[in-house]
C-alpha cells in the first residue's frame, strides 16, 4: 500500500485539492451572480488545468518509478478529492442558493460507474506486474 | 546499390540488437563488484567499446526498478567529496537471475557450431 502512495501522487493530490477549491469558489460565485459564461469557462479552466496536472506528475511518476497502474491511481485521487470537497461545500454553507447537493450525488454516482470500470481494467493489467511494476517495462 | 543501404541496414539492425541490453550490462557491471552509478556508466561505455552508450537519467531508473523488485540492492559510503555515494550491488535472487539468463541465453554463442558460425 506504501509504494502505491508515492510522494509524486501526494503532490498531484495536493494540486488537485488546490484546484478544485478554486474552482467551487468560481462556480458557486458565478451561480450566484448568474453568470452563465463564467460558470463555463470555470469548468473549462477547470478541466484544462486539471490535465496539465495530471500530465506533469503522471509523467514525473513514471520516469521515478512506474508503479501499476498510474492512471487508476490518479484517477482515484481524483475523484476523492474533488467529491469529498463537493460535499463538504455544501456542508459548510459555501455553496450557491441556486445549487442542490442531489447534483453533486448524481455527479459522483455516475463518475463511480466509470471509475469502476477503470478499476475493473486496473485489476485485468495487475495480473502482468510484478511487484506492480509493468512485466514488459522492467528490463531495458 | 546493396553497397549503398549497408550501413543504413547495420545501424538499424544494431539499433534493434541493443534494445533490451542495458539490463545484461548494468548486471555485468555489478557482478564485477559494488558500484556507484558513474562507475556503472564507465564500466558499461568501456566495456563495450562504447557500442553501449547510457544516460546517468536512464541508468538511475533502472536502478530504482531493480531495487524495488529485489534484484539490486545498495548501500551508502563515504564518496571523496561531497554527500554519500549509492553503492550498488546484485542480491542474492538477482545473482541467481543474471546466471539463468547467461545459461539460457549466452552460453549457446560458445557452443563450438555456433563459434564457428561466428568466425
Amino acid at each position: 500500500m506504501k509504494t502505491l502512495i508515492t510522494p509524486n501522487l501526494l503532490k498531484f493530490t495536493l494540486a488537485t485539492i488546490i484546484l478544485t477549491i478554486i474552482f467551487r469558489i468560481g462556480l458557486s460565485t458565478s451561480i450566484t451572480n448568474k453568470m452563465t459564461l463564467a460558470v463555463i469557462l470555470c469548468s473549462v479552466f477547470y478541466g484544462i488545468l486539471m490535465w496539465f496536472n495530471g500530465n506533469y506528475f503522471g509523467r514525473k511518476e513514471y520516469e521515478y518509478l512506474p508503479i501499476y497502474d498510474i492512471g487508476f491511481r490518479f484517477h482515484l485521487s481524483t475523484f476523492l478529492a474533488h467529491n469529498l470537497i463537493s460535499i463538504l461545500w455544501f456542508v459548510f454553507a459555501f455553496e450557491s442558493k441556486y445549487e442542490n447537493i442531489k447534483i453533486i450525488y448524481i455527479t459522483t454516482l455516475i463518475w463511480s460507474a466509470f471509475l469502476i470500470i477503470h478499476m475493473i481494467y486496473y485489476l485485468s493489467v495487475r495480473k502482468s506486474s510484478i511487484k506492480n511494476l509493468d512485466k514488459k517495462d522492467l528490463f531495458e | 546499390m546493396a553497397k549503398n543501404i549497408l550501413p543504413d541496414l547495420l545501424s538499424s539492425w544494431e539499433e534493434t540488437y541493443k534494445k533490451g541490453q542495458l539490463t545484461l550490462w548494468i548486471f555485468l557491471a555489478l557482478k564485477d563488484g559494488q558500484k556507484y552509478v558513474d562507475e556503472i556508466k564507465e564500466f558499461i561505455e568501456s566495456k563495450s567499446k562504447n557500442t553501449i552508450n547510457c544516460e546517468e537519467q536512464s541508468l538511475y531508473r533502472n536502478l530504482r526498478k531493480y531495487e524495488h523488485i529485489d534484484v539490486v540492492s545498495f548501500e551508502n559510503k563515504k564518496g571523496n567529496k561531497g554527500p554519500d555515494r549509492k553503492y550498488y550491488f546484485l542480491t542474492e535472487i538477482g545473482t541467481e537471475l543474471l546466471e539463468k539468463f547467461i545459461e539460457r541465453n549466452i552460453k549457446l554463442f560458445f557452443s563450438t557450431e555456433i563459434n564457428n558460425l561466428l568466425k
